[in-house]
Order: C-alpha cells, then sequence, then structure tokens
C-alpha cells in the first residue's frame, strides 16, 4: 500500500509517524512546498534571531529515514485526479511538472494567508505575510535596512510578527480595524497588558481606523498606507496579517467538495474514496493540537483502522509574550445571564464566566500553574463543584478517579 | 510501562512526596535545609484536597494519550515509543505553554522562578532509582508497577 501526504507540517509530519507505527512496509511519501520541517508557532524565533532553522524543527533529525518515509520538498501539488488516483506538482526549482501515484492520500496543506481587499494591495518586494519560513526569512532580511515596518492586523499571527521585530531591535506600527488587539484571543484587559509592553518596547497601535489604500512606487519598495479617514502612513516593509483560509487552490478542479475548508466525516475522508485530510485544511479549527489529533485519526483510517475523530472543539489558545504567559478557553466576553468571577492582583488577572454553575470561559494571565484541567471543565460542561470553598479552588480532585492501568479518569 | 500506582484513600496529605521531588533538583543542600519558599523549589507532584477535604495525589501520569505532547508544537514534550515515558527537553520547549493548557488533569505548570519551561515528571529517570517521591512516603499510598 501506498500514502501520499502533501504538507509537511503539523498533520502530515503526525500522520506519516502514526502510519509507520502501525504498517510496517507501506510505502510513505510526503510531498510539500516547504523545504525544511519546522513549527509555524515558533516563526516569530527565526525572526527575533533567537532560532535558526533548524532549531525550529519539531521532529529529531533523523525522522525521516528512520521511519523509512520518503520526503519530496521543495515540490507543490497543483492538482489531484482522483480517478486516476495520482497527484500532480510543480518542482519548485526548476518548475517541472511531475505526478506520483497513491492508494491513500492526506490533504494536509494547512492554511494560507488572506490578503484583505484593499486597493493596491498586492504582493511585491514590500509586501509579506507570514505563514511559512520563506515569508520570516524575507521579513528579516527586510527589516534590516526597513525605516517604516507596518504590519496590518493585531492578533496572534500579527504580534508575532511585531515580538519578532521587536527582539530585532525593531519598532514596528500595528494597524487594527477593531478596537484591541488579540480580540480572539483574550479580553480587553488581559490584551492591554501586552499591549502596554509593545508599546514600552517602541511599537505603535492604530485602532479603529480601516486602511483604504495603499500607493506603492514603481518599484514597490516603498508606499504610502491610507485610511479612511484621511490619515496617511508611509511604510517600506507591510507585513499583512489579516487572517488565514485553508489551503483548498489545488482541489479546484478535482471534484473533491469543499466549502471553506475541504469537506470530511467523521472519519476524516473527503467526499473522494480513498482521500482522507487532516489540520487546518479541513477549516474545522485552526490550532497546532487540532492538527496533531487530526493527523492521527485520518492516519489511523488510512490504514484501516476505523478511528472516529470526536474531539470537542472548542476556542483555545495560550499566548506568552515579555514572559507574561496567558491562556483562554471558551467565551472570552460574557453573554447576558452570565456570571463574572474575576481575582486579580499585581502579578495576575484571572476570570471564569460561568453560566448556570458551568464555566463557559476562563482567561488565566501571569499565572497559569496547574489549570488544564478548566479546558476540560468547559469542553465538557462539568459543573462547578460548590462543595469547595470558592470557585478558585476548583481542580480535578472532585472528579478523581483512576483506571485499572492508574491513568486518571474524569468521574461522571 | 512502568508508572506510579496511586491509593488515594492511603493518603494522609503529608507532603513527603512533595518535598521529596522538590530536594531532587537541587543542586546540593539536605532535606533539612530545604526552603519551600525559594522559587527554584519547586515540586511536580500535589496534592489536591476535594470538596469533603480528602487527598488527591496529583502526579503525572505518563499518558497512552498524552495530551501535553499532543499540543506541543516544539518537539520538547515527547510520549517515548520504547519506555511509555513523556520526557520533556527544556532545550527545546519554545514557551508556549499549550502544554499546561491541553493536560485535562492540570497537572503542569511553568517554573515560579524563571517562567521559562514546564515543570514536569521525568520518573526520576537520571538518578537511577525509584522516583524519590514513591521511595519518601511513609504510607505506600504511591508505587511503581509495570502496566499495560
Ligand atoms: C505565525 C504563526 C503562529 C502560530 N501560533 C500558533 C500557536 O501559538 N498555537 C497554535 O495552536 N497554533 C498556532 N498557529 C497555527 C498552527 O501553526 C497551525 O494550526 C498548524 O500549523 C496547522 O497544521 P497543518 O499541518 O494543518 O498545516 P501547516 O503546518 O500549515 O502545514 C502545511 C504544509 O503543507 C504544505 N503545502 C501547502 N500547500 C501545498 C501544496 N499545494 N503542495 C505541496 N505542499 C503544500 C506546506 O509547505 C506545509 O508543509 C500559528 C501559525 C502561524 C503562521
Amino acid at each position: 500500500m501506498k500514502h501520499v501526504i502533501i504538507g509537511a507540517g503539523a498533520a502530515g509530519i503526525t500522520a506519516a509517524k502514526v502510519i509507520r507505527e502501525n504498517r510496517k512496509d507501506d510505502e510513505i511519501v510526503i510531498i510539500s512546498t516547504d523545504d525544511a520541517v519546522y513549527s509555524r508557532c515558533m516563526l516569530h524565533k527565526f525572526i527575533g534571531g533567537s532560532r535558526n532553522v533548524a532549531e525550529l524543527s519539531f521532529i529529531p533529525p533523523n525522522f525521516f529515514e528512520e521511519n523509512n518515509i520518503r520526503w519530496r520538498s521543495n515540490k507543490t501539488v497543483t492538482g489531484v485526479n482522483i480517478k486516476e488516483k495520482r497527484i500532480v506538482f510543480n518542482c519548485g526549482k526548476c518548475g517541472k511538472q511531475s505526478n506520483e501515484s497513491y492508494d491513500r492520500l492526506l490533504l494536509a496543506t494547512g492554511s494560507q494567508s488572506f490578503f484583505p481587499p484593499i486597493e493596491g494591495l498586492r504582493p511585491g518586494p514590500a509586501v509579506c505575510t507570514l505563514r511559512d519560513l520563506s515569508d520570516a526569512k524575507k521579513i528579516r532580511m527586510k527589516a534590516d535596512n526597513a525605516k517604516n515596518i507596518v504590519i496590518i492586523g493585531a492578533g496572534l499571527v500579527g504580534l508575532d510578527a511585531a515580538y519578532g521585530l521587536v527582539e530585532m531591535g525593531k519598532t514596528p506600527t500595528i494597524v487594527e480595524m477593531g478596537q484591541h488587539i488579540l480580540s480572539a484571543n483574550l479580553d480587553p484587559r488581559a490584551a492591554m497588558t501586552y499591549q502596554a509592553k509593545f508599546e514600552e518596547a517602541g511599537c505603535r497601535f492604530i485602532f479603529g481606523n480601516r486602511v483604504k489604500s495603499i500607493e506603492f512606487d514603481d518599484f514597490g519598495t516603498s508606499g504610502t498606507i491610507v485610511f479612511e479617514s484621511g490619515d496617511k502612513l508611509p511604510t517600506d516593509l507591510l507585513i499583512v496579517a489579516a487572517g488565514v483560509s485553508p489551503a483548498i487552490g489545488l482541489l479546484k478542479s478535482s471534484g473533491i467538495p469543499y466549502n471553506r475548508g475541504v469537506i470530511v466525516n467523521e472519519y476524516l475522508a473527503t467526499e473522494a474514496e480513498y482521500v482522507y485530510a487532516a489540520g487546518d485544511i479541513t477549516g474545522l479549527s485552526e490550532s497546532w493540537p487540532s492538527a496533531i489529533s487530526q493527523g492521527e485519526i485520518a492516519a489511523l483510517n488510512m490504514c484501516g483502522i476505523k478511528s472516529v475523530y470526536d474531539d470537542i472543539l472548542e476556542r483555545q489558545n495560550t499566548v506568552n509574550f515579555f514572559d507574561i504567559p496567558s491562556l483562554s478557553v471558551g467565551r472570552l466576553n460574557p453573554e447576558p445571564g452570565d456570571v463574572v468571577h474575576i481575582r486579580e492582583d499585581q502579578q495576575r488577572y484571572q476570570k471564569v464566566i460561568t453560566q448556570n454553575n458551568i464555566s463557559v470561559g476562563v482567561t488565566l494571565q501571569g499565572d497559569i500553574s496547574r489549570s488544564g484541567f478548566w479546558q476540560y471543565l468547559i469542553k465538557h460542561k462539568i459543573p462547578i463543584n460548590n462543595a469547595q470553598e470558592s470557585l478558585w479552588k476548583t481542580s480535578f480532585a472532585d472528579s478523581y478517579e483512576l483506571d485499572a492501568n492508574g491513568e486518571y479518569k474524569w468521574a461522571k | 510501562m512502568k508508572r506510579i500506582l496511586i491509593d488515594a484513600e492511603k493518603c494522609m496529605g503529608c507532603k513527603n512526596c512533595s518535598i521529596a521531588c522538590a530536594h531532587a533538583r537541587r543542586p546540593s543542600g539536605s532535606l533539612y535545609d530545604i526552603a519551600l519558599s525559594d522559587p527554584e523549589t519547586e515540586s511536580r507532584n500535589t496534592i489536591l484536597l476535594d470538596g469533603k477535604k480528602q487527598y488527591k495525589p496529583l502526579f503525572c501520569r505518563h499518558c497512552a494519550r498524552p495530551s501535553c505532547a499532543n499540543s506541543c508544537m516544539s518537539g520538547a514534550m515527547v510520549k517515548d515509543a520504547k519506555t511509555g515515558h513523556v520526557w520533556y527537553d527544556r532545550h527545546k520547549c519554545a514557551q508556549c505553554f499549550m502544554c499546561v493548557m491541553n493536560c485535562p488533569f492540570g497537572v503542569l505548570k511553568p517554573d515560579r522562578a524563571t517562567g521559562k519551561y514546564v515543570v514536569k515528571c521525568d520518573f526520576c529517570k537520571d538518578r537511577g532509582s525509584e522516583p524519590e517521591c514513591v521511595k519518601n512516603c511513609p504510607t505506600k499510598a504511591i508505587h511503581v508497577k509495570e502496566v499495560d
């Protein structure tokens, strides 16, 4: 049996590993545009200069040899032929077209950066996104001589870029349509902690002012951002971090159905026979842990081991800038009828939102020690135990059980 | 694999396990000069109290499907296919603390002194003996056993 995996990210690499664990003799091929295996979540450390390419890797150096996986890097898949069971790809260096047949195919191409429809905004020498290592390399190189670095979007990716730049000694301006940074990740109070730190480091934020157009010079090396208010901002390095969408371009004429992401069933199989999908491309989630989990489940199904993907997907993320850790799960801000519990002092800010005594959102900043149970409580809608003297004493203790192998499990 | 099995009924909350664990990481000194207020003195384990004031020992299980390793984006937290244990390499760690958020039992935490690594049970693997917590439990509420 020959397994072909498109993508060498979190989902693709995990799938290859799991297939090998279960099928000693099957053939495994990974094809990717990426010519290195690295964690996207660490790209800011490359920009900042604290890690080199090898240090961005999340697999052992001999991973491919040890697992007998053939990795065809620097190749971009342009089409999938589900009748002939083969994929078509371009070689990155020479542009030559080739193809590869499969018995089982995994789509794990992740996301691609989204370019907002702003007049005059198009790829060019002074325009970057932050998704791939090649983007991080371009930012690092251009930033060296850039005087007016502007980032559009104050989400996690935009601020990762900003953080890397700050570590390079740069002071970017961050433009955000909304009213505060990290609005999909933190509540305004927790977000403010980081905003203040970025400002202390010399960054500037512009909120609530929509970019109307961008005018570049003939070489595309510098330009002017024009806001709806009429304000103008010069730039010679523009980083667009306005969101991502599933990387489904290769499916255009394949007949494999997709909406925003490729459509999968509970086995992570697409509607085309023998074709599976995992990670950001499914549009089910946009997070590293979900990509790992989906890669594992899809791989098991590719090996004929029926496995249902039943993770409960709940918004969740961690943030760590300037050595201040934060995490949030579920709701960031209360809805009508919710109860908000807050505990704060100079070192920490902690907020739990409950609804009928069930936690629906938690935000912790400064002190996140031993707090993993919150995610479980929220996902499984487990009520807060009122026998504890305060909500802040909540822990796994009130649902404590052990199974025959000595693993913990949550009491029903 | 070898796991530290827990018999919570036998736990009397003395916290010898926690002191032994914290002490095991100190470069020098004896159990009698340990300062629990020292941020560098940290135990991987702890004992929780439930709503009925019963002791519930909280020890890393080195889970069969470890949520910590599955949420790790740097390769620092890895399930060892041979021993079954989940090892953590602080030099690889990128301090994202996804593992802290994803451990469903709330075992993990960033270290107190620097906030730059995760405090995680290593089964005292470099000490060449039984885990210190187990050696120091006076009631045998924890013991090492080979499990599936
Ligand atoms: C800057 C940044 C910071 C992030 N921080 C976090 C974080 O802190 N926490 C978190 O949970 N998530 C974070 N994420 C998101 C996380 O990285 C993704 O959810 C995760 O990488 C998805 O894994 P994946 O395997 O689906 O796709 P990816 O990791 O994106 O991998 C896709 C792979 O497919 C290849 N590919 C794409 N198209 C083709 C093609 N046509 N032909 C061949 N190969 C192709 C790519 O080269 C790549 O190898 C971050 C992302 C970015 C960009």
